[in-house]
């Protein structure tokens, strides 16, 4: 147990930080949604799903990982949007738990329509060639990959940020996540606003997934898994805190590759007695706003 | 002042606890339900009923939505599974091992989370099911066989009469659900049961009235594990062994869709709503494996067009009868 060298220790770190970023990516999708439109999206994890599958279509089509991702990005969050308008806009107002019911419906019908189209057994999606490399430094080993998750995901993290605090539309967000009622009375269409907020949310869902799916590999029951993690990671950092989703999506990533890395056969279990242990110490989570959850 | 009144009535109605006759019919009726469905199935109906009036307490009565009682139902079918093989215990002493456990389960994850919020107990819950889930996988696997379920549980006998054979056992389980189905009924006509539903319909001022919503919600909740408990270990009894599949999460989903298919807050939804629902999914599942598709997308129309369910949506039907007669 002691004998582990440093640079052993790095490298989980490394792969810790990695996976915690598509968590955190996954997670704020959920924070957003939660914050803007109060709705526990249970299917967020399928939209992930669909997201790795359509980066597999897409790189198939057109052979560039960049154009993948971006239109995986596009097409789950339009379908995302087509959702919230169909199915989510005739519950507002009603028990706060249906839209909750609702998107667990879709999460059990959606993955058998995939496995419908694409058949049982999982696509495999590659690794673009200039990330399937490694980096060097000195005694420590990186993954060119996971060396771009984590920086794609800073990227995507930043603009994120520019986008809610210095755009005109990134502040109607906040301020409907605020108080919808006094933005409607301003004469802004806060329906429109949380149709989009969905498809936001959703899409950085689907950016979870896709950048995941060369990791992973895209499988139709992927998605509950990872609506289990944005759970744990939201009851971790706190319900509708976008710093809480980065804290704690991190901190489960991490806890994750380590137990995967001391004791495998925990390394499922492990985020559970993470979440559990939250809840003994700091019942609103990390970050959690007092009375929220 | 004339139609407040008649609202009153409507709403006193719709949540009166139902007549005897109506328990006790039921239980006779349920008497010849190997007549028209296969014995398994019936069991099967049974033992999933049993669960749904706990849940439907918890979720209908209280109004409090937990996504993760797999864990009390699996816990409960692998407390006995273990009891029964590597113990040998008597089938009243395996049951009763099935219902402490979950019990004991709830009441620790009822003192962790049962203040929050409705839809964060919902995720809290769900994701202590899956921690037994992956518990039983995997750390725990030299015990509970992991993915392979717990196999070699022995037939039960009761008073040296085995139930070995279908018939015996949905007899067995048919006097197990008749004394469950009139303990809910007592259940709902006792203060407590009034406390739960006053609290579902305005928990504010449940408060305000002083009561203690926390502990009624916490009791509820340990009630409901009793009966997902002992649902569990009768699943055991009559499987003879203990799929890993009862801690997964679509169980908890299943039992979710089962009770609002046949009607959150109805005394006879949860068994209308198992009945359909395994119904349903033995008929299509004969025509194809993608069965999920087809349920999870009716639970998405009843969710936006009768949230009711069956139960609901035929009593308000009911109502609305009776009200025009009775203007007439």
């Amino acid at each position: 147990m002691f004998e582990i060298p440093w640079n052993v220790i790095a490298m989980q770190f490394f792969f810790g930080i990695a996976l915690g970023c598509i968590f955190v990516l996954l997670s704020s999708g959920m924070s957003i949604i939660f914050g803007l439109l109060d709705v526990v999206n249970f299917a967020h994890g399928t939209f992930a799903m669909l997201g790795a599958y359509a980066v597999f279509v897409m790189i198939s089509l057109s052979g560039s990982f960049v154009v993948g991702l971006v239109s995986a990005v596009v097409i789950v969050g339009i379908v995302g949007m087509i959702v919230e308008f169909l199915f989510l806009k005739p519950l507002y107002g009603k028990d706060p738990l249906l839209p909750l019911l609702l998107t667990f419906g879709l999460s059990v019908a959606i993955p058998d329509l995939i496995k419908i189209i694409f058949g049982l057994i999982g696509k495999p999606v590659n690794y673009p060639e200039a990330l399937s490399g490694t980096l060097v430094l000195g005694s420590i080993i990186l993954p060119g990959y996971r060396l771009f998750i984590i920086l794609f995901t800073l990227v995507a993290l930043i603009s994120l940020w520019l986008f809610l605090k210095r755009s005109d539309l990134g502040m109607i967000i906040r301020a409907s996540t605020r108080d919808s009622l006094m933005v409607q009375t301003l004469g802004i269409n806060v329906s429109r606003i949380w149709t989009f907020g969905f498809g936001l949310g959703v899409g950085l869902a689907a950016l979870a997934g896709a950048i995941a799916a060369p990791m992973m590999s895209a499988t139709p029951d992927m998605g509950v898994d990872m609506t289990m993690t944005a759970f744990v990671v939201t009851v971790v950092g706190g319900l509708g805190s976008l710093g809480g989703a980065i804290v704690g999506g991190l901190l489960i990533g991490l806890v994750v590759a380590f137990t995967a890395f001391v004791a495998g056969e925990y390394s499922s279990v492990s985020m559970y007695f993470c979440m559990a242990l939250i809840l003994l110490v700091r019942p609103r989570g990390l970050f959690g706003e007092q009375g929220r959850e | 002042m004339v139609n407040d009144n008649t609202n009153a009535t409507k709403v006193q109605e719709l949540h009166a606890p139902p007549k005897p006759i109506v328990v006790y019919g039921t239980i006779f009726v349920l008497l010849f339900l190997p007549l028209v469905l296969s014995t398994p199935l019936a069991t099967e109906i049974l033992i999933w009923a049993i669960f749904g009036m706990g849940f439907n307490l918890l979720l209908g009565y209280t109004g409090v939505l937990s996504f993760g009682h797999a864990a009390y139902f699996g816990l409960g079918a692998y407390s006995s599974g273990l009891a029964f093989r590597y113990l040998d215990a008597s089938l009243p002493v395996g049951i009763a091992a099935g219902v402490l456990a979950p019990m004991l389960l709830a009441c620790f994850i009822g003192a962790l989370a049962i203040r929050k919020r409705g839809v964060y107990f919902a995720m809290i819950s769900l994701a202590f099911a899956q921690m037994l889930y992956f518990m039983a996988l995997s750390p725990l696997k030299h015990i509970t066989r992991g993915e392979d379920g717990l196999t070699h549980i022995p037939t039960m006998a009761i008073f040296s009469f085995s139930l070995g054979k279908p018939l015996p056992l949905y007899y067995f389980v048919l006097v197990v659900t008749a004394i469950m189905l009139f303990a809910t009924w007592r259940i709902l006509q006792s203060p407590f049961g009034k406390l739960l539903q006053a609290f579902r319909e305005n928990e504010e001022r449940a408060k305000a009235c002083g009561y203690n919503t926390t502990m009624v919600k916490f009791w509820s909740l340990v009630i409901s594990a009793f009966y997902a408990g002992l649902a569990g270990s009768l699943n055991t009894v009559y499987l003879g062994y203990v799929p890993l599949t009862t801690l997964f999460w679509l169980t908890s989903g299943t039992m979710v869709m089962m009770t609002i298919l046949g009607g959150k807050g109805t005394f006879l939804g949860p068994l209308v709503g198992v009945g359909v629902f395994l119904f349903l999914q033995n008929t299509i599942s004969l025509i194809t494996p993608r069965w999920e598709l087809f349920v999870g997308a009716m639970f998405v129309a009843i969710i936006l067009l009768f949230p009711g369910g069956i139960m609901g949506t035929l009593e308000e039907k009911l109502m609305a009868y009776r009200m025009k007669r009775a203007s007439k």
